[in-house]
């Protein structure tokens, strides 16, 4: 009812243009920095995507999310690199591996619940953390990131004139999250999703297992997050230590906190927005913009974190639904006074 | 047996450091159900703090300078988790999981605001000249500092545990933990034990960070991360609310560390998580804390 009639076409046709824009000759698609600053971006829109199933859908507040986006880089790293397995094997075996690891890891945080679930999970999350970067087994390469061999990776997707295919792995594992992620909470167990964020006692007095379905939400949104972080390690060339710590969780939960829980658009808009802020917050700080502040002002300033945690508290504490609360809010005043009585916001 | 005992006073120490993290965490979360991310900067805080009267104000360094950088570190961890508290968290009273997600964010830009003012390098805290000294113990040799670590610990843990027991606001803080909205219901000012538990869990935290710097040498805003996560791991295995717990907990979790840590290098914060799934498995309330919270 609150979806303008026009949005789907207006997103197909958006789709369209950036797939179409690097292939022109003009235009800011044309720039590999750009195209690789918009995959990384649309990559970590997808990352935020299957956190909002978790958080937003299923309210699981998990702070360990990000141990399966870097067991899908970390894993395929490994099996290319050391073992040199062909990339075609690697990437679906790590995608498996992660998989399982998203059960176990899930069977045995789920025995608690709200947030002593959320401080299991950073405790879970903070060991995969340890074990890339102490470097176990000489598999990792410890702080240093893996980089990945370039002979075995398809040759289209190395080299600066190539950034353009890069972009478009991206943005087609955007397109194939959202669309898993859509049919996920669409289909019936996505509805139990909701039901168990909702009301968790009244969803097992109907007889539906919530333990189950909880499972069942952690390990798709883990398995979702390994592709991306095989796709990641494709787009940054590198498996970085960064991704497994509590830190890229909390800025998932940053993205979808930014671009509203619970409305899939929210947060992957959150997530590129997010992704490309702290992008260009960086350079800004590296760019002579804020010399002329005395250093207790610029100091702060030239942090991406200080302007995005101000950002993250004020939504939090005022302005709760993100931007797309705020979208689904002015759309709602409108139909009002167009007479509409039956509109509401969807949750 | 010397390698022994020196691995068991300082896996003790370690433990003392992890409690100074977790009171607060446990009593905070006890009492108001809070997930509280900013506990990090809280110690951070009173790092810095420490850090800025030992260097500013005092112009030598000994044993009673060290333990008036404590106390100033403790007293501004306490004010500034006071000032969340207040401006922030009872601005979200009950509900959970925004108060967890503010504490983020206020960890977040306070953490910035440290790095854009101070940089990310160590800043070297001065200790007094005893610290580097050691003390034999049968045939070990056991830094002094350890024993700093452990007896200030004690003296928090029986502060905080005869505040609890024998105060007024102690005793609507047990009750709290209890059964919030009864003790709310009789008429007693809840609100005021919330901002009790905050201040004396950020001074904790405050008084733990100075001692942090201590032992690994310098005070930086990334200070805190390990220790909020180990400081979790300890509410978690020791039981939310329960201060004896957390206490049990942190000596548990120190002393494994240590002694796995030097039979097999690297591996014992891998072994704590460990220990934190078989207590989820076995006892999820954890060591001390009660069922049906």
């Amino acid at each position: 009812m609150l979806r303008w009639k026009y949005s789907r076409p207006l997103l197909g046709i958006l789709i369209l243009i950036l797939a179409i824009g690097p292939m022109l000759s003009f235009g800011m698609l044309k720039e590999p920095g750009i195209q690789q600053t918009l995959a990384v971006a649309f990559l970590y829109g997808a990352l935020a995507l299957t956190y909002d199933m978790l958080f937003g859908f299923t309210g699981l507040l998990s702070f360990g999310h990000a141990l399966f986006f870097a067991s899908g880089a970390y894993v395929t790293a490994i099996l290319i690199d050391s073992y040199k397995w062909p990339w075609y094997i690697a990437i679906p075996t790590s995608i498996a591996t992660s998989a399982i690891l998203a059960v176990l890891v899930g069977s045995a945080s789920l025995r608690t619940k709200g947030i002593t679930f959320a401080m299991v999970t950073l405790a879970f999350g903070e060991a995969g953390h340890v074990v890339i970067s102490r470097n176990f087994g000489n598999l990792t390469n410890g702080e240093n990131g893996l980089p990945i061999n370039a002979d075995r990776v398809p040759g289209i997707f190395i080299g600066v004139i190539n950034t353009k295919y890069l972009f478009w792995l991206a943005l087609a594992v955007l397109i194939f999250v959202y669309a898993a992620i859509w049919w996920v909470t669409q289909s019936s167990a996505g509805r139990v999703f909701s039901a168990l964020r909702d009301n968790e006692v009244r969803t097992s007095v109907l007889g539906l297992n919530p333990n189950r379905y909880k499972l069942l939400s952690f390990v798709i949104a883990g398995t979702l997050a390994s592709v991306i972080g095989s796709a990641m390690l494709l787009v940054s060339g590198n498996a970085a230590p960064r991704y497994a710590t509590a830190d890229t969780t909390i800025a998932l939960l940053l993205m979808v906190i930014l671009g509203g829980s619970g409305t899939r658009w929210g947060a992957a808009l959150g997530g590129i927005l997010y992704s490309i802020a702290s992008t260009r917050l960086q350079d800004l700080n590296q760019g002579k913009a804020l010399a002329s502040l005395p250093k207790i002002i610029s100091g702060p300033l030239s942090e991406p974190a200080f302007i995005l945690g101000l950002l993250f508290i004020f939504i939090v504490m005022f302005a709760p639904g993100g931007l797309s609360g705020a979208y689904y809010r002015i759309r709602l005043r409108f139909l009002q006074r167009k007479g509409e009585k039956t509109a509401s916001i969807p949750v | 047996m010397d390698t022994f005992v020196l691995i068991a006073i300082t896996g003790i120490g370690l433990g003392a450091l992890f409690f100074l993290v977790a009171s607060g965490l446990s009593l905070i979360y006890g009492l108001m159900g809070v997930l509280n991310f900013a506990h990090g900067t809280f110690l951070t805080v009173g790092a810095f703090a420490g850090l800025w009267i030992s260097t500013q104000v005092f112009t030598i360094s000994n044993t009673w300078t060290f333990v008036g950088a404590m106390l100033f570190g403790g007293l501004a961890g306490g004010v500034f988790a006071l000032l969340v508290e207040r401006l922030v968290i009872t601005r979200l009273y009950e509900r959970h999981i925004e108060q967890a997600l503010v504490t983020v964010g206020v960890a977040l830009v306070v953490g910035a605001m440290l790095s854009g003012w101070f940089g990310n390098d160590p800043r070297l805290l001065p200790t007094p000249h005893w610290f580097i000294n050691t003390v034999t113990i049968g045939k070990a040799f056991v830094p002094v500092d350890r024993f700093l670590y452990i007896g200030a610990s004690l003296v928090l843990l029986i502060v905080l545990t005869s505040i609890l027991r024998f105060t007024r606001i102690g005793l609507i803080i047990r009750a709290g933990v209890e059964n919030r909205s009864m003790v709310g219901a009789l008429g007693i000012n809840v609100r005021l034990a919330f901002s009790a538990v905050f201040f004396l869990g950020g001074f904790a935290a405050g008084l733990g960070g100075v001692l942090v710097a201590a032992y690994q040498s310098g005070v930086t805003p990334l200070m805190s991360g390990s220790w909020l996560i180990y400081g979790f791991v300890v509410v978690v295995v020791g039981g939310m609310g329960s201060l004896g717990g957390s206490a049990l907990a942190a000596l548990l979790i120190g002393v494994v560390n240590q002694f796995t840590n030097y039979y097999f290098p690297g591996v014992g914060d891998f072994v704590i998580v460990f220990l934190l799934a078989a207590v989820l498995l076995t006892r999820p309330q954890g060591l001390l804390g009660k069922v049906g919270r």
